[in-house]
């Protein structure tokens, strides 16, 4: 079912380590150098930044070449045979992402993404255009509607089994958040269908992942599994998702669904379940030592405490964010502690050690990216009373703090 | 090939030593998992949620609490911060130092946003300040500056280019209402002086390991700053050379440096400033979509170019 073989992606996979290790000095650089002319893979691949750029270029470039298409050759045709023709794009495009990774072999390089990427946003806009055109998203009720994200969930299921995209995956969990709006009404059922469809998703990823443990295919089933938790928390908890979803979502008059419109033993279960769920998945995480599991548990606690006072009704505080910011520093310096005096700075598999380069440069790189942007976040933004400039005027306080604090 | 059974192979051609090999092995079973990135996120998720808390209170409850407690309470975390950091770090030195435990950044970056909140809140409530924002900011940045380079400390150094920005009369916040001549000017001032300030201090070895946070900075709020004066609609010609400039220049040196975010800058930049010259006047919706094909097309090929030639996994 993936384009790319199996030894292929073992091959990137270790030569990926392999980097990872050197950085972290547990291989010397002659290690390292002799190792790698054994991992050379026959994938094309380039670095994050050419790949952001090449995805976006060529998504321009598709987009654009379909706007143009459809303006030349069929310039005042219905909607339903513009939607037709999306569809073909939707072929086309796919297609060309096909063998962009067969034959020119190209592994994440931006340019198979932004076509596979594409084909889905052509299908779906196509399949609307061709089958529903006349009639405004989401304002039809009947259930023929939701094939439109129907297809784009599955088409991007299929995607991210296919190249192995990992973002393929929420895309396809939003497609899905979609679905329910077309079969009721009742913001609680909507919730439950959905929280259902991730339940299952979630069921079939935790068997698929087992046979997986040790190979490349581990990092992916595991990311899914976490946004799969993160989906069904987010399900619900009604005091962080909007109500009516999806279009609460998108602000398409989402209007809110007072607490006495849910039942009361529904509403006290989504409560109990937000409690419960947080511990559940951590445990997983902890048992299967995921750290994206871990993440997602770590997440929904997170969560968890902030929506219980709207959910009991209890009113919040300006302090309360002081005590989960001690609480969070006290659980980081706690777990570090304790993981620091056991044998080796290890306890139960776990440490708070470093074992990752990479982990070196993702701290580098988002301490100065993070130190920068959140004082401008955290702080009262200024207000202007004049919009004359003036040097020496800084509007904003030190490190962004509002100069109107 | 698994990378266990590469590591076996690996082990038995005497590669790797054997304790090598059960360490990686190890690893790869995710027998021993680290949760370094994990912990210095809670961390820094705490440190932020304490100050926004913090922020919110004292705004909030000022008048009843009274400014002299209010006052007394930043003080209080403040110097607890610096006083920690002072007797804690290690000797100063020109290279990258170690923070001397995990959680010494984020008492530094706790104690320069309390610093922060303090100087706020004496011009809110008293009007200390009144008049003297400029130096102020230029105080705290200073002051910034110094933390940053004594503790070796990327938070704090932000905080300081982010004060700097401020005394310069740029906000983040502001910048879409306000592309005035005179603010492109400062902020193009601010570039030259983050810019040149940082390649002086790396040349002198002074934490070179910086370097590349000015760069990023100076490089990203100079593009802004020429992008709004080619957006504009008289004069922009000049404007349009210094972009072609400094997108060769960045292209230059993110190829040279094999730092390919400049490569980046310098084609998304680029082909917005290039684009919005060549099609503002532009009415006919077929020219601008085939021009959009045509462009991006090209874009592509000259950057898998670059890609095959220079950009292989980084």
């Amino acid at each position: 079912m993936r384009i790319y073989s199996a030894a292929s992606e073992e091959t990137l996979r270790a030569s990926k380590l392999l980097a990872d290790w050197a950085g972290e000095g547990f291989l010397t650089q002659e290690q390292y150098q002799r190792l790698k002319r054994e991992t050379v893979s026959e994938l094309r691949t380039t670095n994050i930044f050419l790949r952001l750029i090449l995805f976006l270029f060529t998504l321009i470039s598709v987009c654009a070449a379909a706007a143009l298409f459809l303006t030349v050759f069929v310039p005042h045709s219905w909607e339903q045979t513009n939607g037709i023709f999306l569809v073909i794009f939707a072929a086309v495009s796919y297609a060309a992402a096909e063998l962009a990774a067969s034959r020119g072999r190209l592994y994440r390089y931006g340019i198979e993404e932004a076509l596979a990427v594409g084909s889905v946003g052509f299908l779906c806009v196509g399949m609307e255009f061709a089958l529903f055109s006349g009639h405004p998203l989401l304002t039809a009720s009947d259930a023929a509607h939701s094939l439109v994200p129907a297809a784009g969930a599955v088409f991007s299921l299929w995607i991210w089994r296919r190249f192995g995209l990992w973002y393929a995956f929420p895309a396809a969990m939003i497609f899905t958040i979609f679905l329910s709006g077309y079969w009721t009404q009742s913001d609680a059922a909507q919730r439950a269908i959905i929280a259902v469809f991730f339940v299952v998703g979630l069921i079939c990823v935790a068997a698929l992942r087992t046979r997986h443990r040790f190979d490349y295919l581990d990092d992916t089933y595991s990311l899914a599994e976490a946004f799969l938790w993160l989906g069904i928390y987010l399900a619900i908890n009604l005091k962080l998702s909007p109500s009516n979803l999806p279009a609460g979502w998108w602000g398409w008059g989402g209007s809110g669904v007072a607490v006495s419109e849910y039942t009361r033993s529904f509403y006290w279960t989504t409560w109990v379940l937000i409690w419960v769920l947080p511990p559940v998945v951590l445990v997983r995480g902890i048992r299967l030592k995921d750290r994206f599991v871990i993440a997602a548990g770590a997440i929904a606690a997170v969560l968890t405490l902030v929506s219980n006072k709207p959910y009991l009704g209890w009113p919040r505080h300006t302090w309360d964010p002081m005590l989960l910011g001690i609480l969070l520093t006290g659980v980081a310096w706690f777990l570090r502690r304790w993981l620091g005096r056991g044998p080796g700075g290890i306890r139960a598999g776990f440490t708070a050690a470093r074992l990752s380069g990479k982990d070196k440069q993702w701290m580098s790189a988002s301490s100065a990216v993070l130190g920068l942007v959140t004082p401008q976040s955290i702080t009262p933004s200024p207000q202007t009373t004049s919009p004359e400039v003036r040097f020496g005027g800084g509007a904003s306080g030190g490190g962004g703090a509002g100069g109107d604090y | 090939m698994t990378i266990l059974a590469r590591l076996e192979q690996w082990r038995e051609q005497g590669a790797i030593s054997p304790e090598q090999h059960s360490h990686l092995a190890c690893l790869c079973r995710g027998e021993l998992l680290s949760l370094f990135l994990e912990l210095n996120l809670l961390l820094y998720a705490g440190v932020l949620a304490f100050v926004a808390g913090l922020g919110w209170t004292a705004t909030t409850w000022s008048q009843q609490l009274g400014d002299v407690l209010v006052l007394a309470i930043l003080s209080t975390i403040f110097v607890t911060c610096f006083w920690y950091c002072f007797s804690r770090a290690p000797a100063w030195t020109f290279a990258q130092t170690p923070a001397p435990n995990a959680a010494f950044d984020y008492v530094l970056y706790l104690g320069g946003l309390v610093w922060c909140i303090e100087l706020a809140y004496l011009e809110n409530r008293l009007h200390i300040l009144s008049g003297q924002w400029d130096v102020y900011l230029l105080a705290t940045a200073g002051f910034f500056f110094f933390l940053a380079y004594r503790f070796d400390n990327r938070f704090v150094l932000s905080l300081a280019l982010s004060s700097l920005a401020g005394w310069f009369g740029l906000s983040i916040s502001h910048w879409p209402s306000h592309q005035g001549a005179a603010y492109r000017l400062y902020a193009l001032l601010y570039c030259l002086v983050v810019g040149f300030g940082g390649a002086l201090l790396q040349r002198l070895g002074l934490k070179p390991h910086f370097f590349g946070t000015y760069l990023h900075i100076a490089t990203n709020v100079l593009f802004w700053a020429v992008l709004s004066g080619v957006f504009e609609h008289e004069g922009y010609s000049l404007w349009f050379l210094v972009l072609l400039l400094a997108c060769g220049v960045s292209l230059a040196w993110g190829l040279k440096r094999r730092q390919f975010a400049f490569v980046a800058y310098s084609a998304v930049y680029g082909y917005v400033g290039v684009s919005s010259m060549l099609i503002r006047n532009v009415s006919d919706f077929t020219f601008v979509l085939t021009y959009f094909v045509f462009t991006a097309v090209a874009m592509v090929v000259g950057l898998v170019v670059i890609a095959r030639r220079f950009g292989r996994q980084a």
